[in-house]
């Protein structure tokens, strides 16, 4: 009974969150030059779109951007992870705070105080500075990702791995990360999908002609809703899709080498 | 009490070196602390001319934001994160309990909630955009397109996602068969929930309450693009002291009050909920 | 068909002198010889076309160039352009003095344009590079008040700030300011739109209250500030770039703005644009080159480029804003119904009674809070 009502909830959750985006694909087919006025179907916007430098250098930028800051935020974020919890009170006291305050902070205050910064330090804007400022939240992203499994995971294993003479690094890549992978990964996706989808911080800190996709359709938004725009919109949930499918497939095996392995109940 | 928090963070996790945090250590110190001192050096500074900043240490931009209007646009920006979070909660909730417990393909499902996050934040928006539009069938009548309501509306599409990961998150660590076996004894479904899932869940929603929230107090880009720029929160305070007032050290100064109010907030809230989960735990 | 008046304004110089804005305009004066020492190096002009090639990054308000002139000037220069937009010419400002560098060409207003040199942002500008503009460009718009040696600056377009509304839809025909909001607030509350800027909205307002649109004083600046959060909860929206759509749509039926989009909206639905009688703002949008330009060669060689007339009127065509091209030299190449249009070439008793936006620090700083208190009632 309770189960049927939850996934009746659940279903309609997902309604909300696709519905809105349905409506785009469905009016990008549109050959019509007015978004609502439906003029029968037509993929003349993608090509138009593909064709258009304007975007397709911006969803360049962007990708470079998104797959470095998930990189780099991956590294930083789960050495952060692990060297949290045995640290001293009074160093990791001020240490989570700073994370925290980099998620506090809102966007906005940050892009213009990385802007200001960037300025003062004489550091000319463009694709870097859009990266050093997304990786600052996203490390903070992936950290806190990776420690919420972390702190639930058992040291056993690990003090076994130490007992055994392994260092740090080889207890890292053989006992800990094998159980932290989807963690790290999940972590990954979603510093990707922050850089990727960031519109504000690197609306401040972005230089001359080194526009991200957000960007470039903020610009093109001001000329009210356009059929070019629903086009670019359903490429990039295509796109979004295919790396979902892979981040899956991923996820699955790993899950299956979990099950296999002798580490039952994590 | 000290040294039963010394013990909690003693088993929480395996041993690894301090020093594998002097990377992020050095970037946030770098890219993040470094610029907001600046920018609090220039909320007590002051305009001069087109757009001068003078640095003459003085209080002026602090007092001007006593101005009743100001508290109105912080109490606006306050409501409109609970009203947000809590919405995002009640509606993601289920749905993450439904993954954690129920569902059979739970990464797919769980990825299915992420793609919509995926898709440019602007997208999202601009779809509203495209479904408030008074000629669009049904939704377009009811003439929400630059309204508070559609702020509220795309606040809560836009940041749904983030509250359903960390739930889903917490949730998923659970041992069903506690609920299960709870159940079997004769604990009303709710009470199994009350005494078993909720301390679990508790993190979960703590993080993303605060996931949530946090974005929610700087909002920017809804209120622009949903709400036809007409009601401004705190965010677009800050923005347009910068984009268009020209007044550097008085959207500083607005930044910093920001940045304190939510971080007073969020300390009082994670200091709530973890007393909670210590006397529960 | 020309336009009487503005044939009036060419001819006759002691018309120029009456208002303000065709003061402005007059401010020049019949000067033409003073650049005459200017145009000697047909070398150097040689030179700077060798030099001619790369990437020019054009930073500009929004669908303010004819999208074939890029393609038509990129064909004949190779040249290629990098395009980014502004909505305001305080964003403008708020860039580049945070920093950014590397755009070689944007088209502030006239007020901005002393800003930004002021502070040092722009690059002098080469007239030695820009003889077609030297031979085309329409004498009353050199030396401009606000920039007097064009030194900084080569004017674009002009036109003026009022209001539009769709005359199918509203019937009341206004004319002035006062009509424009209780219009607003009374019958149309909800379906209107005020242009997303500082200057223009709480300027038209002062206008209104019989004030100068320049006023410095913190009394009326007051009291147009509270006319504005007045008529805010009427508001559809408050925009500088969708209200052209809305109108169209419909979902909008008036709306403070340009003349331009005006005239782009009457183009097609029945729409009127209307300079209110008790006055507004006169404008002229003005090339200038960043510093930090990283091609200034071909910032220069566009601004020279889109003064020859027939590519000027295909940007007039498009814009539906003021050509500043010699009047005699468009009316060959330009489209009647355009170069007739009194919404796109305004009649001079139109434009005596406008001024431009001059303000100084103080009074741009009164009018920032009033716009700060105004977005966040």
């Amino acid at each position: 009974m309770g189960r049927r009502l939850i996934g009746g909830w659940a279903a309609l959750v997902y309604v909300f969150l696709y519905a809105p985006i349905l409506v785009v694909v469905v009016y990008a087919f549109n050959g019509g030059r007015q978004v609502l006025n439906w003029e029968g179907f037509s993929t003349k916007w993608f090509g138009e779109a593909l064709s258009d430098p304007t975007i397709t250098e911006p969803l360049k930028n962007s990708l470079v951007i998104g797959v470095s800051n998930a990189l780099i935020a991956c590294v930083l974020g789960t050495a952060l992870a692990l060297s949290m919890p045995r640290m001293h009170r009074w160093v990791r006291v001020p240490v989570d705070g700073l994370v925290y305050m980099t998620l506090v902070t809102p966007e906005i205050v940050f892009g213009i105080s990385a802007l200001i910064f960037f300025v003062q330090a004489g550091v000319g804007l463009g694709l870097k500075t859009i990266l050093i400022a997304h990786v600052v939240f996203n490390a903070s992203v992936v950290a806190l990702i990776v420690r919420a499994r972390f702190v639930g995971m058992g040291e056993s294993l690990e003090e076994a791995s130490y007992d055994l003479g392994a260092g740090p690094l080889s207890t890292f890549r053989q006992v800990t990360l094998p159980r932290l992978a989807p963690a790290i990964l999940a972590g990954g996706l979603l510093a990707f999908t922050f850089s990727f989808d960031d519109f504000i911080t690197s609306f401040f800190v972005s230089g001359a002609g080194t526009t991200t996709l957000p960007l470039r359709i903020f610009s093109s938004l001001r000329f009210g809703i356009s059929p070019v725009v629903n086009a670019t919109a359903v490429m990039i949930l295509a796109l979004t899709l295919a790396a979902v499918v892979i981040a899956y497939l991923v996820l699955r095996r790993t899950g299956s080498e979990r099950r296999g392995g002798a580490l039952p109940g994590v | 009490m000290r040294r039963r928090a010394e013990e909690r963070v003693g088993a929480g996790g395996p041993r690894y070196p301090a020093w594998l945090s002097l990377p992020a250590i050095a970037w946030y110190v770098a890219f993040f602390v470094c610029p907001l001192a600046i920018m609090a050096v220039f909320s007590f500074s002051r305009r001069e001319g087109f757009s001068d900043i003078v640095y003459d240490f003085n209080l002026e931009n602090y007092k001007d934001l006593l101005d009743p209007l100001y508290g109105e646009v912080f109490t606006r920006t306050l409501g409109l994160a609970a009203v947000g979070t809590i919405a995002t909660l009640v509606i993601g909730f289920p749905l993450a309990y439904y993954l954690a417990r129920y569902a059979k393909h739970k990464t797919l499902l769980l990825l299915l909630v992420v793609v919509p996050f995926w898709t440019s934040i602007l997208i999202r928006t601009y779809a509203w955009l495209i479904i408030f539009d008074p000629d669009f069938p049904v939704i377009g009548a009811l003439d929400l397109l630059y309204t508070t309501k559609a702020v509220y509306i795309g606040v809560v599409y836009t940041y749904l996602p983030l509250m359903v990961l960390p739930l889903y998150a917490a949730l998923e660590r659970m041992d069903w068969s506690l609920v299960e076996a709870a159940e079997d004894l004769g604990d009303s479904p709710l009470r199994a929930f009350r005494r078993i899932t909720l301390p679990l869940a508790t993190p979960g929603i703590v993080a993303g309450s605060l996931l949530v929230f946090i974005p929610m107090m700087g909002e920017y880009l809804n209120p622009v693009l949903l709400g036809g720029d007409k009601t401004i929160y705190a965010g677009n305070l800050i923005g347009q002291q910068f984009l268009l007032s020209r007044d550097w050290p008085f959207g500083s100064a607005i930044a910093m009050v920001l940045i304190l109010s939510m971080t007073v907030i969020v300390l009082v809230y994670a200091r709530m909920t973890s007393r909670e989960e210590a006397l529960s735990g | 068909m020309i336009d009487p008046g503005w044939e009036r304004q060419l001819t006759r110089r002691g018309v120029l002198a009456a208002g303000a804005a065709t003061a402005f305009l007059a401010a020049c004066g019949g000067s033409s010889d003073t650049s005459s020492e200017d145009k000697d190096d047909s070398a150097d002009k040689t030179k700077a076309a060798a030099e001619l090639g790369g990437t020019l990054h054009y930073y500009n308000w929004a669908d303010y160039v004819n999208p074939e002139t890029y393609k038509a000037f990129t064909a004949e220069t190779g040249v290629k352009i990098k395009k980014d937009f502004f909505v305001s010419n305080e964003e403008l400002q708020a860039k580049l003095q945070g920093g950014a560098r590397g755009f070689d060409l944007a088209c502030p207003t006239g007020y901005m344009v002393q800003i930004l040199a002021d502070a040092g942002l722009l690059e002098e500008i080469d007239w030695k590079q820009l003889p077609t503009v030297e031979k085309n460009l329409d004498t009353r718009f050199r030396k401009l008040p606000y920039d007097p040696q064009d030194k900084w600056s080569v004017p674009k377009d002009w036109g003026t700030t009022g209001f539009m509304y769709r005359s199918d839809l509203v019937k009341e025909k206004p004319t002035t300011w006062r009509e424009f909001v209780d219009l607003a607030k009374g019958p149309y509350s909800g379906k209107v739109t005020v242009l997303d800027g500082i200057p223009e909205c709480v300027g038209s307002m002062l206008v209104m209250l019989g004030h100068s649109f320049n006023s410095e004083d913190e009394g009326e600046i007051d009291e147009a500030k509270k006319e504005l959060i007045d008529l805010k909860p009427h508001l559809l929206a408050i925009t500088s770039t969708e209200y052209k759509q809305m109108l169209i749509a419909g979902k909008a039926v008036m709306s403070l703005g340009w003349n331009g989009d005006g005239a782009a909206v009457a183009a097609k639905k029945p729409a009127e644009y209307v300079v209110a009688e008790e006055g507004g703002e006169f404008w002229v949008d003005a090339y200038v080159i960043p510093t930090g330009a990283k091609n200034p060669t071909a910032a220069h060689a566009w601004i020279d480029y889109v003064y020859d007339p027939e590519h000027n009127s295909l940007e007039t065509e498009y814009t539906y804003y003021g050509s500043p091209v010699k009047r005699d030299l468009l009316e060959p190449v330009m489209d009647k119904k355009v170069f007739a249009n009194d919404d796109v070439f305004p009649p001079v008793d139109t434009l005596e009674k406008m001024e431009p936006n001059s303000v100084s620090p103080e009074g741009t700083k009164l009018r920032d809070r009033a716009w700060t208190e105004f977005k966040a009632a």
